[in-house]
């Protein structure tokens, strides 16, 4: 049985589509869901908590339908949102009782949980304090008390390290991943900062505009071959058109060609030959030659061509 | 456990541990709705000075049935200066203030500070919600509705020398004192968590349920002094005039004060401006609550 399942899973607002056509097949781990802003991530995780209806398609979690069994998904699973979403003048300790007790709790056992998970995230003597005066590090550690009180199948964290500072990312990054490798419990992460799913993620869901890009282990991402950039002085089709003639796989955007450096005799030098040889035959001046240093970003810098192709 | 720690953010290694234990679902999250909203709207759990509001109108509210016992028992029939009639009437000031006071604490934080999503995304719906507000402030409002005349009965009895015949005598108005406390406490429940909902702030949702009965019961006053026809208007622009309205239509005796009773209009349309009175709050409730985004 599959964590997640989506099947054609489409979102349309008036005037926007914020999902199209998505289908996905997840197994439990730590996975990251990286888009940019706006790309679909948290329209797909309130669709997956059963909060909202898709126009299209299907989802399923944990088996559980999520047009028809909302309720005892979200019984399952919980859910830490992006914004702020706390209380300024009760505990800690009081809001995180009270969650587990709406998540469907008994009291005593509410009461020993968010004993538990606050420990676990880190929150001491202030936990007895009023929320209002936390620091943002502290709320970001109590709203994701919130979501872990019930000990849910999955979490659900959308963009969990907005507004930390490096050191404050790097504790929610490390707890993040101690959630998902020590207590065994699957974390979809969303993020727009690849660099930080990189760090805690076993799987990548990478979404741009509503429409998967790709779904695989995160080894496979950076495995890829790289890729190599070239820029020129002037439009890039020409150079482009006479690279893939040679069988070398590029792809021209505007004054820069992409190679991929896996592509011809398989080589990386028998590619530079070949783009010194032809820029030297179409008398073009090259501008700029390097590797590709980020290939997630790759990633998205791809679907945004595609879609001005298309 | 050994030793505290010497700074914070020591992470104590105490490992993860399942909860394998009973999950009560929807009920559970909507009893523990209803629980949190009754200790909220009484101040328990909060300091002391959340507890004055609630805490000194419900002894206001009790003090004259109180006090009408202790004369019964003290010196006998006397003065029979509240009934089971025109209590809630007699008693009426208090609960706008008791709603103002103590509604907002229910919703508007909530709200404001976009706690909803974290009970969205819990097994229960908007409706669960919001239904479990209204539990909370309708029981809450039953303290003052219903606990002094029940007071009143029980000193009646007791001031009786045959219990059982008193009890005979005054337990046919009993569906009248139940009826009307819960018919009080439901809809001024209803009103004012509607009122809250729409406000962005504790203070503005206090201020809004205050003004409609303050402005209500100063203009119906005027009115009622009024001929010309006004005092028949009275009654509808004073939201405890039409609850009075309605306790008469539905279980009789007027009461002197009210504008219900000057005014020249069937009794039955109290119940119908009741009904369009509770309608309202809860389409208000409703719609509010709908486009709440998660």
């Amino acid at each position: 049985m599959p964590l997640i399942s989506t099947r054609a899973l489409t979102k349309r607002y008036p005037g926007v589509t914020a999902l199209d056509g998505l289908s996905l097949e997840l197994e439990p781990g730590v996975i990251g869901l990286v888009g940019a802003n706006g790309a679909g991530k948290s329209t797909l995780i309130k669709i997956l908590l059963g909060l909202l209806p898709p126009t299209d398609g299907e989802a399923r979690v944990l088996d559980l339908d999520t047009a028809t069994q909302g309720a005892a998904i979200r019984e399952l699973v919980g859910y830490m949102p992006e914004h702020d979403c706390l209380p300024p003048d009760v505990s800690a300790t009081e809001f995180v009782a009270h969650m587990a007790r709406v998540s469907g709790l008994p009291s005593g056992a509410a009461r020993e949980r968010t004993a538990d998970v606050l420990r676990h995230v880190g929150l001491y003597e202030e936990r007895y304090r009023p929320i209002g005066g936390y620091s943002t590090g502290m709320k970001q550690r109590v709203k994701l008390a919130q979501a872990l009180v019930h000990d849910p199948r999955v979490l659900f964290l959308d963009e969990p390290t907005n507004g930390l500072d490096p050191a404050g990312r790097d504790e929610m990054l490390a707890l993040i991943e101690r959630i998902g490798r020590e207590f065994g419990i699957a974390v979809i992460v969303a993020s727009h900062l690849l660099g930080e799913i990189e760090r805690v993620a076993s799987w990548l869901v990478a979404i741009d505009a509503g429409r998967l890009l790709r779904t695989a282990p995160l080894a496979t991402f950076t495995e890829r071959t790289g890729q190599l950039l070239i820029e020129i002085d002037e439009p890039a089709e020409p150079l482009a058109a006479r690279l893939v003639a040679r069988g070398i796989g590029a792809r021209a955007d505007r004054r820069t060609v992409v190679a991929d450096l896996s592509s011809g005799d398989g080589s990386e030098f028998g590619i530079y030959d070949a783009v010194r040889d032809e820029a030297v035959t179409l008398g073009v001046a090259l501008v700029r030659l390097e590797h590709r240093r980020h290939q997630l970003e790759d990633l998205f810098r791809t679907g945004g061509t595609d879609e001005r192709v298309a | 456990m050994s030793g505290l720690p010497e700074t914070a953010g020591t992470i104590y290694d105490i490992g993860y541990r399942r909860y394998e234990g009973p999950r009560l679902g929807r009920r559970g999250a909507v009893g523990a709705i209803i629980g949190a909203g009754l200790r909220a709207v009484f101040g328990l759990g909060r300091p002391g000075r959340s507890k004055i509001l609630p805490w000194g109108t419900l002894v206001l509210a009790l003090l004259p049935a109180i006090v009408a016992v202790a004369i019964r028992v003290l010196v006998g029939d006397l003065v029979d200066l509240y009934s089971y009639e025109n209590y809630l009437w007699g008693i009426g000031a208090l609960l706008p203030i008791f709603v103002a006071a103590q509604a907002p604490e229910l919703v508007v934080n909530d709200m404001r500070h976009r706690v909803l999503p974290l009970y969205f995304s819990r097994p229960i719906g908007r409706f669960d919600y919001v239904a479990a507000k209204l539990v909370s402030l309708s029981v809450a409002l039953l303290s003052l509705t219903l606990l002094p005349v029940l007071l009143l009965l029980l000193g009646r009895v007791l001031a009786t020398e045959d219990l059982v015949a008193a009890l005979g005598d005054e337990i046919g108005v009993m569906p009248g004192i139940l009826g009307s406390g819960v018919l009080h406490a439901v809809v001024l429940a209803s009103l004012g968590l509607a009122i809250c909902s729409l406000a962005a702030r504790r203070a503005y949702a206090a201020g809004a349920v205050l003004a409609v009965f303050l402005i209500g019961g100063v203009v119906s006053g005027t009115f009622q002094e009024q001929a010309r026809g006004l005092e028949s208007v009275a009654p509808f622009l004073n939201p405890l005039a039409i609850l009075d309205g309605t306790r008469e239509w539905l279980f009789g005796g007027s009461v002197a004060e009210s504008p219900v009773t000057g005014a020249d209009v069937p009794l039955v349309t109290y119940g119908l401006a009741s009904a369009i009175m509770l309608g309202v709050s809860l389409a208000i409730l409703a719609i509010r609550y709908r486009r709440v985004t998660t």
